[in-house]
């Protein structure tokens, strides 16, 4: 009767660990260091603003103009590229500390941000594609727009919508934003000047088609009330490396030059193996991630879903009602919804910050694990209870006869489903690239968003999941000849 | 002579159906009693309730002077002494037949691997399937499931067998070798409660016959006074039923 109880004890451990991680990983972040540190977040592609260069490397105005105002006003800070829309709800959540990434200085976002000196003049324009024929915003009754969520031109188009009647559709990057126009999904984007033209200029098969409209300028952006040194020192810099030309010069490098220079040209990317060797490292990188979060995940969320699927047999109410109530919430919620939240929702409530990678293995461990911690409920409840009632009969504790006599039949009876739920981490953690975690996904969509060779890095990465995927399978086969017949 | 199993005023009900509706039993050391009675009369039931498979509504058991239907008593030791035999075998079909047999000793540190080994192929041989000991259970036929069962159930050194109904679930030729193994238990002294429908087994073995109708002791007795002259009009049906037929 005192054995039942341990399954709890076992289980406030684990949650206590998992707890511990986010403390742990949080208390990381502020590492020591003589110089103030900081977690700035930047679009994931906004050129000539922030891309990714050859290397890997994050380079454009914002970049550069960053990197030189840190050395100069003597701080370091880690850079977290992530969609544009997070960026902004994540400076607010106190996930980051600030924002630099072409964000017009509005009105509604000063009530929520403080802004740094603004920095450059931009103003909003449309493209469509030259086949479309459209040559003017009167042409989009009924068509559909794309905008890019979050940011101060969709704003703009929302305003405008009733006049020229015409459908919305979101899109989270530039780029893919761009190809749904060039493909005819959608009959107009809507970017901010410097970056459309930019695009333009680099090979994007898009017509400008208006006079630049609700004229505004970037600026650096912190919480509002929060960070006030940071700002500080942003302005302090800026003003100097305005004053010494450093800016001009930063500013002509981009503008004078095609993306290519830094991106590498697309010559290197015509063929699939021309891709993979220029885009090898960035591959591995987002093939290892990947891999990290699929084996943390599953060994975690197997921990976990095991612990809560026993709970949900042992003769208790209180275990059951718990693990019925943290199935029915962690099946129940998106994965997207739950990583959100607790990347970006749980910061502003608790005040800590949540690396990433923390916060995707967390929404893999309660995912992955309330699907496993039903099949696990399930395989157990379908031992025969004379099983238990024979271990028991002979003395065997409950503990001792769950241990030895029903998981081991059990387990059997799981195991397809084990290996099924092995894949879909494998493949959920792609999802995990919304939260900025440069995996295997999100790896394709920087490498595009360079290079524009959308089919041949998406058939690059179909197929590196393909391979995974089947080595996964394959290890899962072994394993169930090793360990499942005996 | 104390008792090893003291039974009073047993009542067990699910909701508003009562089952056992005040059971008194004695059962004395190296006794032999044999539950019988129509399908639903609550001998099983009862036998399920002496090592706690089912919980009581009220009463008092006591067994090797434990109190059973006290909430204190550790109900794991009361069974290492208690052993129980079931109409399904229940043998554990991940383990090999040997496997199941020392199981339990092993587990509860009871014996050493090696000899719960010796043991156990001792048990396997009593029973006649120490060629048998690697088989895993789905290998055996129904007999020889149940003499495993038995033999599982005696690794534990138990002081008290209960039987449920242990041969119901057999085919008609298989019933005879469990049946001897029962027989030869009894013989070595084995304090044993059987619920069962085999009445030449109840004649030839039983020191005591208990009569089960309707959640009550219809009558007990010595076989011969059972069998050849009931006193319980439920017990004379009954019994005109399954010898006449």
């Amino acid at each position: 009767m005192m054995k039942k109880h341990t399954w709890l004890k076992f289980g406030t451990l684990i949650v206590t660990m998992l707890l511990g991680l986010v403390v742990f990983s949080a208390t990381n972040v502020h590492a020591d260091k003589k110089e103030p540190h900081y977690v700035i977040t930047t679009d994931t592609t906004y050129a000539p603003f922030e891309f990714q260069a050859q290397n890997g490397q994050y380079v454009g105005i914002d970049m550069d103009m960053l990197r030189a105002i840190a050395k100069r006003e003597h701080f370091t800070y880690k850079l977290v590229p992530i969609a544009f829309n997070s960026g902004a709800q994540g400076v607010l959540s106190g996930q980051f500390d600030a924002i630099i990434a072409g964000m017009t200085i509005t009105p509604e976002r000063q009530q929520v941000y403080d802004f740094g000196t603004p920095y450059y003049k931009t103003g909003i324009i449309a493209a469509a594609s030259p086949k479309s024929g459209i040559t003017s915003l009167n042409q989009l009754r009924g068509k559909t727009v794309a905008l890019k969520t979050g940011t101060g031109s969709a704003q703009y188009a929302l305003s405008i919508q009733k006049k020229y009647g015409f459908k919305v559709t979101y899109f989270n990057d530039s780029n893919t934003m761009y190809n749904a126009v060039a493909l005819g999904n959608a009959a107009v984007a809507f970017e901010d000047d410097p970056v459309m033209k930019y695009a333009i200029k680099n090979g994007i098969k898009l017509k400008i088609i208006t006079k630049p409209a609700n004229a505004g300028q970037y600026g650096f952006a912190v919480k509002k009330g929060q960070n006030q040194e940071l700002l500080a020192k942003f302005n302090a810099g800026y003003a100097a490396i305005k004053k010494d030309g450093t800016y001009d010069k930063i500013v002509a490098k981009y503008l004078g030059a095609k993306e290519s220079t830094f991106a590498g040209s697309a010559k290197e990317n015509n063929s699939l193996i021309g891709l993979l060797k220029q885009n090898k490292d960035q591959f591995i990188g987002g093939i290892i991630k990947t891999l990290q979060l699929t084996v943390f995940g599953i060994i975690f969320a197997t921990i976990f879903g095991v612990l809560i699927g026993v709970l949900a047999v042992v003769p208790n109410k209180f275990a059951y009602g718990l693990s019925s109530t943290i199935i029915y919430i962690f099946r129940g919620l998106p994965l997207l919804v739950l990583a959100f939240f607790i990347y970006i929702g749980l910061p502003s409530l608790t005040g800590t910050k949540i690396p990433a990678i923390a916060a995707g293995l967390i929404t893999l461990t309660l995912n992955e694990g309330a699907y496993i911690a039903a099949f696990v409920a399930g395989g157990l409840k379908s031992v025969d209870v004379g099983q238990m009632e024979a271990a028991r009969s002979l003395g065997l504790p409950y503990r001792k006869a769950m241990l030895k006599v029903i998981m081991p039949q059990g387990i059997k009876l799981m195991i397809p489903s084990f290996v099924n739920q092995f894949i879909i981490t494998l493949k959920d953690t792609s999802i995990l690239s919304a939260i900025g975690i440069i995996e295997l996904t999100q790896t394709g969509t920087v490498i595009i968003s360079r290079n524009s060779q959308g089919f041949r890095v998406w058939f690059l990465v179909a197929m590196m999941y393909l391979i995974m995927i089947t080595l996964l399978t394959f290890l899962a086969k072994w394993a169930d000849k090793k360990f499942g017949n005996n | 002579m104390t008792a090893k199993v003291t039974v009073k005023d047993l009542h067990k009900a699910y909701g508003d159906n009562e089952v056992l509706k005040g059971i008194n039993l004695e059962v004395q050391e190296n006794e032999v009693v044999v539950m019988i009675g129509p399908s639903g009369s609550g001998k099983s039931t009862f036998l399920r309730t002496l090592n706690n498979l089912e919980a009581v509504t009220s009463g008092e058991i006591l067994i090797n002077g434990y109190n059973l239907v006290d909430k204190k008593t550790d109900i794991n030791k009361v069974r290492e002494n208690i052993g129980m035999v079931f109409q399904h075998f229940n043998l554990f079909p991940h383990l090999s037949v040997l496997e199941n047999v020392i199981l339990a000793p092993v587990e509860l540190g009871k014996l050493s691997k090696e000899d719960a080994k010796t043991l156990g192929m001792q048990l396997l041989t009593q029973v006649g399937l120490a060629d048998k000991a690697d088989a895993k259970p789905t290998q055996l036929s129904g007999g020889q499931k149940q003499r495993v069962a038995i033999a599982r159930a005696l690794a534990m050194k138990p002081s008290i067998m209960l039987f449920d109904e242990p041969t119901s679930a057999l085919d008609p030729e298989m019933v005879g070798d469990v049946l001897q193994v029962m027989r030869d238990l009894a013989e070595e002294g084995m304090t044993m409660i059987v619920v069962t429908h085999e009445m030449g087994f109840a004649k030839q073995v039983a020191d005591r016959v208990v009569f089960f109708a309707d959640g009550y002791i219809r009558e007990q007795g010595t076989p011969e006074e059972v069998f050849n002259n009931p006193q319980d009009p439920r017990a004379q049906d009954f019994l005109n039923k399954v010898l006449n037929v």
